[in-house]
C-alpha cells in the first residue's frame, strides 16, 4: 500500500437517490472514499444498505447525483456513456457475486474479452500477446487444464476464478469485487478470496470489496461501513 | 477473438438464428434461379437473333434521294470501317404462299393463306443459267412447313406484286421448290420466313438498288452499338447515308419492343423476388429483438467490462451480418443446385412432361445464365438487408443501461 501517492480513487461527497414512485429513496448520502495503489478495502453494510450502489458509482456503470469522482487521475463525474466504457475497460475490473461469465464462451476467451474490449482495432497487432497474457493468468489462477472449457463445464469455484482472472487480465487500477464468494461454500470461498487478494496486491491493484462476511473483511487492509448512506471507518 | 468470433459462437448455439438463415437462403435461392433463368433467356434470345439478323443492319438510301444502286459501293464503304467483319445483303419481299394447286391461292375465303416473308440472300448454290427450267430453290422455317405439312422436294407458289411507279402494281406469281426447313430458334421467325436465293425475286422487285438491307457482322469483343456510329459517318462521308436517314440499326435496335418487354418483365420479377428476400431479411429484426430480450444479462456484462455503446451495435450487427451471410452462402448454392438441374425438376413437377413447352416457349430447354455480375449485386443487397435491420435491435440494445441490463428477474 502507498498513501504517498495521488488515489487511484476520489471519491468526494456522493450522493445517489432513486424514483419509488412518487417518493425518493435517497441511498447514499455523501460518501467520501479515497482508495490508494495496492490497498484493499472492505465495504461492510447490512443489505440494502447501498453496498452494490457505490460499487456501481465507483465503477462508473451508474452516475452519481452529486458530488465528484476521479478514477486514476480522471475527472469521472459527468462521462458520457462512451467514455466511461473506455475509462471502465481501462482502469476497472469487476468481480461479481453472480460470476456473470458469458456462456458461450470458453474460460480462455471469457478472460480475453475485456482486453478485446480495451484494444480496439489494435487487438489484431496485439493478439498473440494477449493470448499469451490470459493463458498466463489463468495458469495463475489455477485453471490452466480448463482454458478450453465453458462455464456451465465449471464448478462454482472454477467460474469465480475466472472471473478473478477475467477482472485482473487488463491490470486495471482498481477493481471491485461485489460479494465474490456469497455463492461458494467457505472453504473455496476462501480459496477465491486468497487468489484475488494475491493477485490484486502482486498488480498493485487497489480493491475495494464489498461483504457482509466479517472473516472476509479481516483479509483486508482496512474495512469500512456503510450505515444509513454514509461511510464509518472501522 | 473478435467480436465476429464471439457472434458466431453465440448464433451456432442458436437455432432461431439458423431458421432466418435458411429463410434468406429460400428468398435467395428463387431469386438465383429466375434470374439465373431469364438472363438465360435473354442471352439465347440475343444469340438467335443476331446469327439471323446479324449485328448491324444497314438500310439503303432511297434511289430518289439519291442512293447508289451498286451494291460494291456500299460494301466498299462499310468494309472500310474497323472492326467490320462480314457484310452481306438481303433481299426482303412479302408474299402469300401455298402448294401448288392449293386453294389458298385461289379462294381468298380459305383458312389455309400464309402470308411470308420472302428472304432473298446469296447463301445458295443456284445458277438459273444451269437450267433454265429449274426452280429456284426455297428454305422454309420449320414451324411453317410443319404448319403447311411441306417437305423437302414440294413445289410452293407464292404470289407477290410487281410495284409499278405511279400506277397500280401488277400480281406475280412465282414457283420455288422447297430444299429443306430450318430452325433460327425464334418461332415467331420461323413461322413467317422463307430463304430464297436473291437473284430469283430481283425480277420481281423491280428495284433499282437490289438489295433491302444489309447484315453487318462484327469482329469478336466488338460492341455493334460502337460501330453504329462509325458506319453512319462513314456512309454519309461517301453519299450513301443522310443525317435525317437512320441508315443503320443495332439488332438492338431491330428487338427493341421485344428486348425492353423482356428486360421489364425480368425487372418486375427480380423486384417481386426481392421483396421475398427482404421479408426473409426482415425475420432478423424480430429474432435479434427476441435474442437481444434473450441476452439481456450478457449485454450488461459486456458493458461492465467495457464495451462502447458502438461496440454493442457492431456485435448485433456483426451477428446479423453473420446471419445473412450464411443465409445468402445456403440460398446461392441452392440457386445453384436448382439451375443445374432444372430439366429434372421441370420433369418432376410436370409429372413426367415438360411444362414448359418449345413451341410455346421457343426453347428446347429452359435456358440459363449465371451472370456473376447479378449474383454479385443480390448477395450484396440481400447481406445490406440483413444489415440494416440488425440496426433496430442493436441499437436498442446498446442504449439499454447496463445495470438495468444485468439485473435479470
Amino acid at each position: 500500500m502507498n498513501n504517498s501517492t495521488t488515489p487511484v480513487l476520489d471519491a468526494r461527497g456522493l450522493e445517489k437517490s432513486f424514483c419509488m414512485g412518487a417518493s425518493q429513496l435517497r441511498v447514499l448520502r455523501g460518501v467520501d472514499l479515497a482508495l490508494h495503489s495496492g490497498e484493499v478495502c472492505a465495504l461492510r453494510g447490512t443489505s440494502g444498505s447501498g453496498k452494490s450502489t457505490l460499487l456501481h458509482l465507483l465503477g462508473l456503470l451508474d452516475t452519481t447525483d452529486v458530488g465528484s469522482l476521479h478514477l486514476a487521475g480522471l475527472d469521472c463525474t459527468k462521462l458520457g456513456r462512451t467514455a466511461a466504457a473506455r475509462q471502465r475497460a481501462k482502469q476497472v475490473g469487476f468481480v461479481f457475486q453472480q460470476f456473470q461469465l458469458l456462456p458461450e464462451l470458453d474460460a480462455l476467451q471469457n478472460v480475453l474479452m475485456p482486453r478485446r474490449l480495451a484494444c480496439g482495432w489494435s487487438w489484431w497487432s496485439r493478439r498473440r500477446d494477449e493470448y499469451a497474457r490470459a493463458k498466463q493468468i489463468l495458469s495463475k489462477v489455477g485453471l490452466s487444464e480448463r482454458m478450453s472449457h465453458r462455464p456451465t463445464q465449471l464448478s462454482g469455484g472454477e467460474q469465480q476464478r475466472v472471473a478473478v482472472a477475467r477482472a485482473l487480465v487488463s491490470k486495471p487500477a482498481l477493481l471491485l469485487a461485489d460479494e465474490p464468494t456469497g455463492n461458494l461454500d467457505t472453504q473455496t470461498g476462501n480459496d477465491v478470496l486468497a487468489l484475488l487478494l494475491g493477485l490484486a496486491r502482486e498488480q498493485g491493484a487497489a480493491v475495494l470489496l464489498a461483504t457482509h462476511s466479517r472473516s472476509l473483511a479481516d483479509a483486508c487492509d482496512r474495512e469500512i461501513l456503510l450505515v444509513d448512506g454514509k461511510l464509518e471507518m472501522l | 477473438m473478435s467480436l465476429i468470433h464471439y457472434a458466431w459462437s453465440f448464433a451456432r448455439r442458436r437455432a432461431l438464428l439458423a431458421l432466418s438463415a435458411v429463410a434468406i437462403a429460400l428468398g435467395v435461392a428463387v431469386l438465383f434461379t429466375v434470374l439465373a433463368v431469364l438472363n438465360g433467356f435473354l442471352a439465347q434470345f440475343e444469340g438467335t437473333m443476331r446469327d439471323f439478323s446479324g449485328d448491324l443492319t444497314v438500310r439503303p438510301l432511297p434511289s430518289a434521294w439519291g442512293g447508289s444502286q451498286e451494291i460494291e459501293t456500299y460494301f466498299d464503304s462499310i468494309h472500310s470501317v474497323q472492326g467490320v467483319a462480314t457484310v452481306e445483303a438481303r433481299l426482303n419481299w412479302f408474299g402469300l404462299v401455298g402448294r401448288r394447286g392449293s386453294r389458298a391461292l385461289s379462294d381468298p375465303r380459305s383458312s389455309d393463306l400464309n402470308g411470308l416473308l420472302l428472304v432473298g440472300i446469296d447463301d445458295f448454290d443456284w445458277k438459273p443459267q444451269d437450267d433454265p427450267n429449274a426452280l429456284p430453290p426455297l428454305r422454309l422455317g420449320h414451324a411453317a412447313a410443319t404448319r403447311m405439312g411441306v417437305s423437302p422436294g414440294d413445289t410452293l407458289e407464292v404470289i407477290s406484286f410487281q410495284p409499278r411507279p405511279g400506277r397500280a402494281p401488277i400480281p406475280a406469281r412465282l414457283s420455288f421448290s422447297v430444299v429443306e426447313s430450318f430452325s433460327s430458334g425464334q418461332h415467331d421467325q420461323d413461322l413467317d420466313r422463307a430463304l430464297v436465293p436473291r437473284s430469283s425475286l430481283l425480277p420481281l422487285t423491280q428495284l433499282k438498288t437490289p438489295f433491302t438491307e444489309l447484315v453487318i457482322r462484327v469482329n469478336d469483343g466488338i460492341d455493334p452499338e460502337s460501330l453504329q456510329t462509325s458506319i453512319q459517318e462513314q456512309l454519309e462521308q461517301d453519299g450513301l447515308a443522310r443525317p435525317s436517314w437512320p441508315s443503320v440499326q443495332t439488332w438492338r435496335d431491330n428487338a427493341g419492343n421485344f428486348l425492353r418487354a423482356v428486360e421489364n418483365q425480368r425487372g418486375m420479377l427480380v423486384m417481386m423476388f426481392f421483396f421475398i428476400v427482404l421479408v426473409a431479411a426482415y425475420q432478423l429484426v424480430a429474432t435479434l429483438t427476441l435474442t437481444v430480450t434473450e441476452k439481456r444479462r450478457d449485454i450488461g456484462v459486456l458493458g461492465a467490462l467495457g464495451a462502447t455503446p458502438g461496440r454493442i451495435i457492431r456485435f448485433w450487427v456483426s451477428l446479423g451480418t453473420l446471419v445473412s451471410f450464411f443465409g445468402v452462402s445456403l440460398g446461392l448454392g441452392l440457386g445453384y443446385l436448382l439451375t443445374s438441374n432444372l430439366k429434372s425438376i421441370e420433369l418432376i413437377l410436370g409429372g413426367g412432361e415438360k411444362i414448359f413447352l418449345p413451341e410455346i416457349y421457343q426453347f428446347e430447354e429452359i435456358p440459363v445464365l449465371i451472370d456473376t455480375y447479378s449474383v454479385a449485386l443480390l448477395a450484396g443487397a440481400t447481406l445490406a438487408a440483413g444489415l440494416v435491420f440488425s440496426l433496430i435491435p442493436a441499437w436498442r440494445a446498446a442504449r439499454r443501461p447496463i445495470l438495468q441490463a444485468m439485473i435479470r428477474r
